[in-house]
This record gives structure tokens, C-alpha cells and sequence, in this order.
């Protein structure tokens, strides 16, 4: 019988570290046979969200040590996916500049639910129910 | 001259991603001159939201200057990137640089 796994990984919240994250996820997902496609769209979802956190979550001139990403991956036993990718900032509640806004539409179209909840720092919930 | 030559061609490869903003800024932005553009992304690997918003912002400067533009994605992955962002009607794609030359050619023909 498959078994439940977790990943979690915390990093800075700068732009190197998104690559390396998302290489995590993917190496964590092939462990676990995830099928190529549904693969390549969980981590380009999660790309979107920690690309959001580097440019939104943190005000210039915040103290490094306090900016943060975490994302937590959760499989259980029957091949769902949970992602969760925090930050410790402010959600920036606004009209996309023009020629922007395409991180959470991309996500929307990935993801089965994709939650935001900013009741402390923001808190990005992905669920995806995934062909293995 | 075959309308080849006068195509400008930009190559990209390996990941298209947050962490080169600025050298896909620089890479994506067109010199003065009037030449049709090819971009070949077939090499990219990975694609994410800041690749495509330099991609649109070259797109829509070559529009103002009358510069017809064709890309060249073959990794799936961009490919779906694109769609899912509702940026397919915005960009002229084709999966191999023939094609895409074909097309620049016979724009520049009309
Ligand atoms: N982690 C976050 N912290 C703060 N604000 C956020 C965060 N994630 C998203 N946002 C807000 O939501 C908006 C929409 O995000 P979205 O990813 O759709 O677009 P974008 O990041 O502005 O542009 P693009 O994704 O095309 O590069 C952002 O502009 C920002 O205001
Ligand atoms: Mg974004």
C-alpha cells in the first residue's frame, strides 16, 4: 500500500532559492511516480506562489532574517497532494500592474482548490488530486 | 536575400525564471532596427509569470513598430504555461523554426 509523505523546506525569501525549492518538489514527486505532466503543473503552480512571496510579501528594506518562504507538501495514501506555501508578510491586496497577474491564474487553472488565507502572513493552499 | 537574413533571432535557454528578471528584461528588449523577430525558446526548459511578462512586453513593442514576431516553444511545459494563462491568442507559436521562418517570410513577402 502507498504511504503518506511529507517535504517541508524553509529558505529566504530571495529569488535563488526559488529554483532549488521547486527542483526539491520535483525530485520529491518523482520519488513518488507522480506522472510527468501532473508533476511539471504542481511545481510550475508552486513556482507561481514562491515567485509572489520574493516580489510582494516583503517591504523593502525589511530585515533579511525575518524574510521567509516555507512551503510544506503533503501526500496521503491515496495520491492527494496538499501545498502549502507561506510567508510571513503582508498580502498585497491590488489590481495587478498591466501586463501582470498571470501567477494566480495559472495556479487556478492547476490546482483542484487553491485557498489564500491572510490571517497571519499569507498562507497559499494548492490541493491537487494527481494522476500517478 | 531570402527574407532569412533579415530575420532578427533571440535564443533562450534552460529555465526562463524569477531569478534572471533582469537578464530576460535585457535579452527581450529590441534594438531600432525593423527586422521581423524570431524568438527560439526551444531550448527553455522552464518557464514561469515573469517570463511570460517580458515576452508580452517585447511582443507589444514590436506591435508598435510594426515588427511581426514568431516564437518557437517545444517543452510542454511552457507550451501549457502559456495557455494557462489565457496568453495563447496573444503570441504567434510554432514547434519548430521552419515553420515560425515561414511565417515571418511570408508576412515580409505580403
Ligand atoms: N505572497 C504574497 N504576498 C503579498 N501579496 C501577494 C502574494 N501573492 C500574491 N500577492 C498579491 O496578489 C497579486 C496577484 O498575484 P499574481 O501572481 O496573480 O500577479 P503578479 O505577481 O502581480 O504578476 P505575475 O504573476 O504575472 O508576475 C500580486 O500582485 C500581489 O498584490
Ligand atoms: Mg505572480
Amino acid at each position: 500500500m502507498p504511504r503518506a509523505s511529507q517535504l517541508h523546506l524553509h529558505c529566504p525569501a530571495q529569488s535563488q532559492y526559488v529554483a532549488p525549492v521547486r527542483h526539491a518538489l520535483t525530485a520529491f514527486l518523482e520519488a513518488l511516480e507522480f506522472e510527468r505532466q501532473s508533476l511539471e503543473d504542481i511545481t510550475t503552480a508552486a513556482g507561481e506562489a514562491l515567485a509572489n512571496i520574493v516580489e510582494h510579501a516583503y517591504v523593502k528594506g525589511a530585515c533579511p532574517a525575518e524574510c521567509y518562504f516555507d512551503l510544506r507538501a503533503s501526500v496521503n495514501r491515496r495520491g492527494r497532494l496538499c501545498l502549502d506555501v507561506c510567508d510571513g508578510g503582508l498580502f498585497l491586496e491590488r489590481a495587478p500592474l498591466p501586463g501582470r497577474g498571470f501567477g494566480l491564474r495559472i495556479i487556478r487553472a492547476i490546482a483542484g482548490e487553491l485557498t489564500i488565507d491572510t490571517s497571519s502572513g499569507t498562507r497559499v493552499r494548492m490541493t491537487f488530486d494527481c494522476k500517478k | 536575400m531570402s527574407a532569412g537574413n533579415a530575420v532578427k533571432i533571440i535564443r533562450l535557454s534552460g529555465e526562463l525564471e524569477i531569478s534572471r528578471k533582469y537578464g530576460l528584461r535585457a535579452a527581450l528588449t529590441l534594438s531600432e532596427d525593423a527586422a521581423p523577430v524570431l524568438l527560439d525558446l526551444g531550448e527553455v526548459t522552464y518557464a514561469d509569470s515573469i517570463a511570460l511578462t517580458e515576452l508580452l512586453r517585447l511582443c507589444v513593442d514590436a506591435q508598435r513598430s510594426d515588427r511581426p514576431v514568431a516564437m518557437v516553444i517545444k517543452t510542454p511545459q511552457f507550451a501549457r504555461l502559456v495557455q494557462y494563462a489565457g496568453l495563447a491568442g496573444a503570441f504567434k507559436i510554432f514547434d519548430d523554426e521552419t515553420a515560425a521562418r515561414e511565417y515571418l517570410a511570408g508576412l515580409t513577402r505580403r
